[in-house]
């Protein structure tokens, strides 16, 4: 026999009342678990939409290009680079050109982000060309255009038409070309559906007067958790020329956001436990007031205040044990499926698309969620016992003896 | 000539009932010796429990000192008081009072559990002594599946199987019937005997006071008498 014993056989003297607080318990960890999942889930979707839409995870400019990104600005050796990065492993990458043009169709005009690509390695790095909604992207005949879905809208335009893109070279003058549609993308964010525009990197540099000049290199790699260590070597490698920024620094609102979705679940989780908590707190002063007279005759055995506490103590965390434990198994039984299938939210696909979030999210549970989850509300748990233990501990003997 | 255990000078309990003082203990001074199987006796009201409970370090008195062992009890901490009633005191009560939850044989374990005494020790020593008071086969029972007798015979385990010094018992045979009350007091009387365990026991009962050896004889908060045997 141990005091946990004890404990444990206090928690079940009043089934009714504890199967209540075990349930409210469980139904807190239940929605806790899910949620965060879901939102978490909903966090990954953005991130790696956002990732794998343009950023990447790491980009390489000339130094200064982010602060002024005109065409100019060019990588001052794309060879170096391209050995630079064919030196690390796990890594794939892509050239790319950038500008800020106009579009033209015959019944409208647009202000875009043109992106110069190499079709097979762009492919390999983005997910635009599994995003094609119609036709195909581009292979290695010039004067193609894939543009999004969106765009192509506004423009009133549709595969195999005709438009005319122009935007400043690099030498002043305004360098222009003619591209047919051969697909229609339509990726998670709507913004960049509507503004963005790739053509093969050839007709791009000729339009742009570049002699085989880029503006930026694009990395993906396998294993995110070795990118600031890529980041590293390319800088020392590459040197004050270049600028090798990752997806954080390029986009920090980015990450402004997955910091808002943590202190968003910090507060979820407040509200969870605080309501726990006062129904601990509750079912433990109901549960200490009606054993005064036994916690007097514990003391008069010579049982110490602290012994007493810990016991009071103890009951809560086996309550709080066993109910995150129940709504863990539960919560993580009705995960399983929802990260296979997906929670289908098409009733407000509009929205998330504005977030860059696609209408169907699969929930993501990582460790940190749960440990979470099962250290957190045992924690609250005697958190809660906390005062009525005290008022158990701090009892008179004699008086608690007389108490009826 | 008896050893003093237990010194009480000039004993003062003053309380409040409603706001109004009731003077439970009036200038009580007494001594009880090693061994001793001694009642305190009066009627209802006398201060036989509050007497009790101050020698039991469950109260503090107003005035007058106690002394346990020739220890002052009202230098002693809290936490000091209470390891006092854990290695050295036994308490049976009126109502029984075992813990509910816990078997008869763990109830009997308990103290020793506080003692820090290891888990096959404990079991040796309470099954032992529940032999030895005829209690063995309620090792696994329920208190709500005994009946008082039985119950109050395991709170007697409880109490003295730590071997303590005094086991003070108030009015432990007043919710028994009279032959059950008999048995309880013979027990009490053997384990005194046998173990040197010093008993003091309150009671209004004239056939449990005839087994005690001195009575000492409480009248609204004084000690009005004493009878050795």
């Amino acid at each position: 026999m141990r005091l946990t014993t004890v404990a444990w056989r206090n928690v079940w003297r009043n089934k009714r009342r504890s199967m209540i607080i075990l349930v409210s318990i469980m139904v807190g960890v239940i929605a806790t678990v899910l949620m965060d999942a879901l939102s978490r889930g909903m966090i990954v979707q953005m991130l790696e939409n956002q990732i794998r839409s343009h950023i990447s995870h790491l980009q390489i400019h000339r130094d200064g290009f982010r602060d002024n990104p005109v065409i100019q600005a060019t990588i001052p050796n794309a060879d170096s680079v391209e050995n630079a990065l064919k030196a690390v492993q796990g890594i794939s990458y892509s050239p790319r050109v950038l500008t800020y043009g106009l579009i033209s169709s015959a019944s409208n005009s647009a202000g875009i982000f043109l992106v110069g690509v190499d079709a097979e390695r762009e492919k390999r790095i983005t997910s635009v060309s599994a995003s094609l909604v119609a036709g195909e992207y581009l292979t290695d005949k010039p004067n193609e255009a894939v543009v999004g879905e969106a765009l192509a809208e506004k423009l009133g335009v549709g595969l195999g038409d005709r438009i005319v893109a122009m935007a400043s070279a690099v030498d002043g003058h305004v360098g222009s070309d003619v591209f047919r549609i051969v697909g229609l993308f339509e990726t998670f964010s709507s913004e960049f559906d509507k503004s963005t525009m790739y053509v093969p990197i050839a007709n791009a540099q000729s339009m742009l007067a570049l002699r085989g000049q880029v503006s930026e290199f694009a990395l993906i790699t396998s294993d995110l958790e070795r990118l600031p260590a890529i980041q590293k070597t390319l800088k020392e490698q590459l040197g004050e020329k270049y600028e090798v920024y990752t997806y954080g620094e390029i986009v920090p609102l980015l990450l402004a956001v997955v910091d808002m979705y943590d202190q968003s679940m910090a507060i979820f989780y407040a509200i969870i436990g605080i309501a726990l908590i006062f129904g601990i707190i509750n079912t433990m002063l109901m549960s200490v007031f009606e054993r005064i007279h036994e916690f007097g005759v514990l003391k008069a055995i010579g049982m110490p205040d602290s012994r007493l506490l810990m016991m009071v103590l103890l009951e809560a965390l086996h309550l709080g044990v066993i109910g995150t434990a129940l709504g863990f198994a539960i919560g993580y039984v009705l995960y399983i499926p929802l990260s296979h299938t997906g929670l289908d939210l098409r009733m407000f696909s509009e929205g998330l698309r504005s977030f860059g979030v696609g209408a169907i999210i699969y929930p993501v549970l990582t460790w940190g969620s749960v440990a979470n989850a099962l250290l957190i509300i045992p924690f609250i748990s005697v958190l809660g016992a906390l005062y009525p233990a005290l008022r158990a501990a701090h009892l008179t003997p004699v008086s608690a003896i007389r108490h009826v | 000539m008896e050893q003093q255990l237990i010194r009480v000078e000039n004993l003062e309990k003053l309380y409040q009932d409603n706001g109004v003082p009731v003077r439970a203990l009036h200038e009580v001074s007494l001594s009880i010796g090693r061994g001793e199987f001694s009642a305190i006796a009066g009627p209802s009201g006398s201060g036989k429990t509050t007497l009790l409970n101050l020698i039991g370090a469950l109260d503090k008195p107003t005035q007058g000192t106690i002394y346990f062992e020739g220890e002052d009890l009202s230098s002693k901490s809290k936490k000091e008081l209470s390891s006092l009633r854990l290695h050295r005191l036994g308490f049976v009560f009126q109502a029984y009072n075992l813990i509910p939850v816990l078997t008869a044989l763990e109830n009997v374990e308990f103290a020793m559990m506080l003692l820090g005494i290891p888990d096959s020790e404990r079991i040796r020593r309470a099954t032992a002594i529940m032999e030895e008071l005829g209690i063995a086969e309620l090792a696994h029972k329920l208190p709500n599946k005994m009946s008082g007798g039985q119950q109050q015979r395991v709170a007697v385990a409880r109490a003295i199987v730590t071997n303590p010094s005094v086991v003070l018992a108030d009015e432990p045979t007043a919710n028994l019937d009279s032959t059950t009350a008999h048995g309880l007091i013979e027990l009490m009387e053997r384990m005194n005997k046998e173990k040197n365990i010093t008993f003091i026991f309150s009671s209004h009962d004239q056939q449990v006071l005839e087994h005690a050896r001195r009575i000492l004889v409480l009248k609204d908060g004084t000690l009005v008498n004493e009878i050795n045997k």
